[in-house]
């Protein structure tokens, strides 16, 4: 099982000799239309679907040396496996959103911008302008995904829902949540409900956090403490309260003490329960460019794939519900 | 950047004398054919050395590393190990640092968190804060 990682000279040497454009073992990638303006797209991947050693030994083969070295350092199959999957993922996704040419996976290259997020390296030919495409990775040993924009910045986290905390919740919540966010868990009497309460916010918290760092802008060098993250229901006489993150086409509100400005309000927050498996988070920021952006719902499509071999479009169906913020399916 | 023989010799004539590993040429600029102008900029004399955390500091860290990502007992957890490659994801990270705090009591700072990679980075952040508290 999983001899593929083994063989780290064998398979070099059996493929180089097929080299040309594309790794002539992989069949050729689908192309996707380019998110609009507007759109956010999400791709995942679910390894337990994914088996083959022989497609797990071609996905290694588009993959960059350092991130083979990375992938081969991490402990156990599971890791190993999702990590290459992660890599895959990205690869393809972003190879496929073509604008004129024909992108091999295999010649992208990465950077990491000056905060340390992961971006594309075009490799600029005279003609050609580079796709405005922004992307995020997250995953667990049980989901990969991949989230996408174009030309503004995104930022996804996905936890495994029934991911158990060995400290308890409490003492965790307040060693690291906001005031506010201790006080909503620990009014929850009922302990499962109370456990995916505090996987929502650390899902939400994570990925907000991650994307602010990234960015470098609003509140990055503030810890979990210093904000909330609420759902904020407007009531039909524009009374506004504040709720767990239960409520449907509710906006997700992230109230920083730090931050009297608020600069939070240029993002926009979905939390979505994905796969039936996992919470996805997803911050997009707005594009205030576009008229009446400011308070629409994030527009979004997601598919379920296997890079190389099949997608399935599933944004709409039980595999993507929201559960808060305010999100469009397409 | 243009140097004549004479000025070059007399640079590295300069540099002999002065202690090499001392200084550091600020800024060099020619003024005119023969002459060039540079400030010698010393480095602090003192070097930083930061001492390694004590073996059983590390210990400690393996142990409550392994426990919270349920390693196997026999699994090698050792200095170098880095924390993203033995499968600890960001709530682990928390947690392990959470687990740090109660066994040393100490405080660990978010940003302190961050930096982070290794056991080894983790026993000697709880060794500073350990003496820092004693201070």
């Amino acid at each position: 099982m999983f001899s593929f990682l083994g063989r780290r000279v064998n398979f070099e040497m059996n493929l180089c000799c097929f080299q040309r454009n594309f790794s002539a073992a992989l069949p050729s990638l689908v192309p996707v239309s380019l998110p609009s303006k507007k759109e956010t797209h999400l791709w995942y991947v679910l390894p337990d679907e994914v088996n083959s050693e022989t497609l797990l030994n071609q996905y290694l083969e588009i993959l960059s040396p350092y991130e083979k070295e990375s992938i081969y350092r991490k402990h156990g199959h599971q890791l190993k496996k999702s990590a290459l999957l992660a890599r895959a993922l990205v690869r393809a996704t972003i190879a496929r959103y073509q604008t004129n040419c024909q992108i091999n996976p295999r010649s992208l290259k990465f950077r990491k911008n000056i905060y340390g997020k992961p971006e594309v390296d075009w490799q600029n030919d005279d003609d050609w302008c580079p796709p405005p495409l922004h992307f995020n990775i997250s995953h667990t040993s049980s989901l990969v995904a991949c989230g996408v924009t174009v030309d503004v910045p995104i930022g996804i986290d996905v936890e495994e829902k029934q991911r158990r905390i060995k400290n308890n919740i409490l003492a965790f919540a307040k060693r690291y949540f906001s005031h506010e966010e201790l006080q909503l868990l620990a009014s929850i009497a009922d302990p499962e409900i109370q456990h995916q309460e505090f996987i929502k916010l650390w899902t939400l918290k994570v990925g907000q956090e991650a994307y602010v760092k990234a960015l470098g802008r609003g509140f990055s060098a503030a810890p979990f403490k210093t904000f909330t993250i609420w759902t904020r229901v407007e009531t039909t006489v524009n009374f506004q309260h504040f709720e767990a993150l239960d409520s449907e086409a509710s906006e997700i509100v992230v109230e920083s003490s730090d931050d009297p400005e608020n600069l939070t309000n240029n993002w926009k927050f979905a939390l979505l329960d994905l796969a039936g498996s996992h919470y996805a988070a997803i911050c997009v920021e707005k594009d205030n460019s576009i008229g009446g952006e400011t308070n629409a719902p994030m527009s979004l499509a997601v598919w379920k794939t296997i890079p190389f071999v099949e997608d399935e479009r599933v944004s709409g169906t039980g595999a993507v519900v929201a559960i808060s913020g305010s999100v469009k399916q397409f | 950047m243009a140097a004549t023989t004479g000025s070059s010799i007399s640079m590295r004539s300069r540099l002999a004398t002065s202690r090499i590993s001392g200084v550091k040429l600020a800024s060099l600029s020619s003024q005119g054919r023969s002459s060039l102008s540079f400030q010698l900029r010393p480095l602090p004399s003192r070097l930083q050395i930061s001492c390694a955390a004590k073996p059983e500091t590390v210990d400690k860290v393996c142990k409550i590393v392994k426990k919270q990502l349920a390693l196997p007992e026999d699994s090698v957890v050792a200095g170098d190990s880095k924390f993203a490659e033995l499968g600890a994801d960001s709530l682990d990270t928390v947690e392990i640092v959470m687990g740090l705090e109660e066994e040393f009591g100490i405080s660990v700072e978010e940003d302190s968190a961050q930096t982070i990679a290794t056991v080894q980075d983790a026993a000697d952040l709880i060794e500073k804060l350990i003496e820092n508290n004693g201070a």
